[in-house]
């Protein structure tokens, strides 16, 4: 059986130093799969590696059967790989909804016809396309109260929850969430965990990049641990928790 | 709540600001002109409607799109050449001119845009002006195809098919209907879900890219696109004036436009028509004081952006007009807003 995603041997080295060190594994179809390391670990680049924002130094990556390593990060984003980021980056002058409506823009075909000539050019359906899933997106995280606000008045809470619309209004395949929790106190990340859970129980396949155990440990079903840029666990909540390997990353050796 | 939150508005609501720009446009305007009579004020009238053309045309792809672009006036020039020399060496009148002329000046910013898509902030800033200048440069020292400094006059006026439209009123009439054919077309593209993605690269190129936006092509879109505009804003003025030299298109121009932009407010198109209207008709007004007048530009200039930086009709509200008054929009039916575009 193929793998969703499958990582082989990915190594990327900036100057000197080896942020990623031939890693491999893998996320099936339908899987919760969280990703953790403590800082510098290269968690990010391996997210970056994936999403094509950073090429690879050497290895490959494929998604659903198909090579994706060196394709550009909008085509990656079109095969139905979205992320969200570590350092909030919605798009401040532009309003909720028009902020989600870019992830519905950006799986769907792209050009000035449309909006040029409308129903001639199929622009009016597709309007109506973006316009629902945009729609739906801001229902899934219950942001619609806010749709006319500009994204730069919302407060920070809220953005994230922006964040994972827009990318789940691009309908993905696989959702790359970045430190969701960073920032959020623990009642909103508790929150934060059932939201995730809930999508999670729509079919979606998510990989969780967090370097806060406690979240990835409650929800996740399986755990790839990085550590100086090697994986060095890769297993369920309860292995990962015993693993001495992670236990000396984590806490320093004889813990 | 569910989707069907989400309605069409209906057809007749608002409107009423459109019909009574067209209005003041094609009845209003006209019957004043008519009446004083002066070819001076008719002048004024195209002068300004050509301006309105180019800082429209420059919003999407400075105010939209973000990308600060310093050459748009030679691209403005290559549409009047294009106009000049069609119709000069080939004869060839304004109904055939006017859609070449943009389309060479979209060919043209195609091809330089192959290589300075990549370019980002200042250094995009920096190739345009030095495209700018070359362009300008082409104009003015290519003394055998362009006439160099001596400009080219154009013998044939504004015609539509063979019919002459050179008369003072139906010359206004041909300008101001090209120009609002094609801001009608920069506000279907700025206020589309197609502009959000221009936005979306504005306000951040690699978080738009990784959600699965072409970047780099609607990038090259918009810039030919604009250039496409400015072309056709060239030909206007080739035929209108009857007289073109390099010193119509050089750098200054370029920043004149930028200024009409930026004043009326980046990612605004009111704004942007406004900023034109408002940068063409001061120095007009202000001509009775002589030489101050230009100083007193810069004050006006400068006190507005001190005082309204986001522009004298800044682009949320610019935004929110669009989708109240166009019915560009959906309806919110909780809250009777206007959300997304059409």
């Amino acid at each position: 059986m193929t793998h969703l995603l499958d990582i082989r041997n990915v190594s990327r080295r900036f100057g000197g130093v080896l942020a990623v060190n031939d890693v491999t594994g893998h996320v099936d179809e339908g899987e919760l799969v969280g990703l953790i390391g403590p800082n510098g670990a290269g968690k990010t680049t391996l997210f970056n590696l994936i999403s094509g924002f950073t090429p690879l130094s050497s290895g490959s990556v494929s998604f659903d059967g198909r090579t994706i390593s060196g394709l550009k990060t909008n085509q990656v984003a079109r095969l139905g790989i979205s992320r969200t980021f570590q350092n909030l980056r919605v798009f401040p002058n532009m309003s909720v909804f028009d902020n989600v409506s870019v992830g519905a823009v950006g799986a769907l075909p792209q050009g000035a016809l449309g909006a040029l000539f409308g129903s001639l050019a199929g622009g009016g359906a597709r309007s109506a396309e973006i316009s629902r899933r945009t729609w739906e997106a801001l229902e899934a995280v219950g942001l619609t109260h806010v749709a006319g606000e500009l994204a730069a008045n919302l407060p920070y809470g809220q953005r994230k929850y922006l964040e994972i619309a827009r990318a789940l209004a691009m309908q993905p395949r696989f959702l790359i969430l970045d430190e969701p929790a960073a920032g959020l106190n623990d009642t909103e990340t508790r929150a934060l965990a059932d939201f995730i859970k809930r999508l999670h129980g729509t079919g979606l396949t998510i990989m969780l990049v967090e370097h806060d155990m406690t979240l990835v440990m409650s929800i996740c079903q399986r755990i790839l641990v990085l550590a100086s840029g090697r994986k060095i666990a890769d297993g369920p909540p309860d292995a990962i928790r015993r693993d001495q390997a992670v236990l000396e990353a984590y806490l320093g050796v004889d813990a | 709540m569910n989707v069907s939150d989400l309605s069409a508005p209906r057809r007749g609501q608002g409107a009423l600001i459109p019909l009574l720009l067209a209005l003041l446009v094609f009845v209003g305007l006209p019957a004043l002109l008519a009446g004083f009579d002066r070819g001076y004020f008719y002048q004024i009238a195209n002068l300004a409607l050509i301006f309105i053309l180019l800082s429209a045309s420059m919003h999407l792809v400075t105010g939209v799109a973000g990308l600060l672009h310093l050459g748009h006036a030679a691209f403005y020039g290559v549409g009047a050449y294009t106009a000049a020399l069609l119709s000069t060496k080939f004869g060839l009148g304004f109904t055939v001119t006017l859609p070449l002329s943009g389309l060479v000046a979209a060919l043209i910013a195609f091809l330089v845009a192959l290589p300075t898509m990549r370019l980002v902030s200042i250094y995009f800033a920096v190739a345009t002006l030095a495209i700018g200048q070359m362009l300008y440069l082409v104009m003015l020292n290519w003394v055998e195809f362009t006439k160099g400094p001596n400009g080219i006059i154009v013998t044939k006026g504004l015609e539509l098919f063979g019919f002459s439209l050179s008369g003072r009123l139906a010359t206004y009439y041909t300008v101001a209907t090209v120009v609002a054919l094609c801001v009608l077309a920069i506000g279907r593209l700025s206020h589309s879900y197609y502009g959000n993605a221009l936005r979306s690269i504005r306000e951040d190129d690699q978080c738009a890219d990784a959600m699965g936006v072409s970047t780099a092509r609607l990038k090259m879109e918009a810039f030919t696109l604009s250039a496409f505009f400015a072309g056709v804003a060239g030909s206007l003025w080739a035929h209108m004036t009857g007289y073109i030299s390099p010193g119509d298109f050089k750098f200054s121009e370029s920043i004149l436009i930028l200024a009409m932009v930026v004043v009326g407010g980046l990612g605004s198109l009111p704004g942007a028509v406004i900023g034109a209207l408002l940068l063409i008709l001061l120095p007009e007004g202000l001509r009775a004081f002589g030489d101050f007048r230009n100083i007193m530009v810069g004050l006006v200039m400068f006190l507005s952006i001190l005082l309204l930086p986001k522009g004298l009709l800044g682009e949320v509200s610019a935004l929110q007009l669009a989708r109240r008054q166009l019915g560009a929009a959906w309806r919110n039916t909780v809250k009777g807003e206007g959300i997304g575009w059409r």
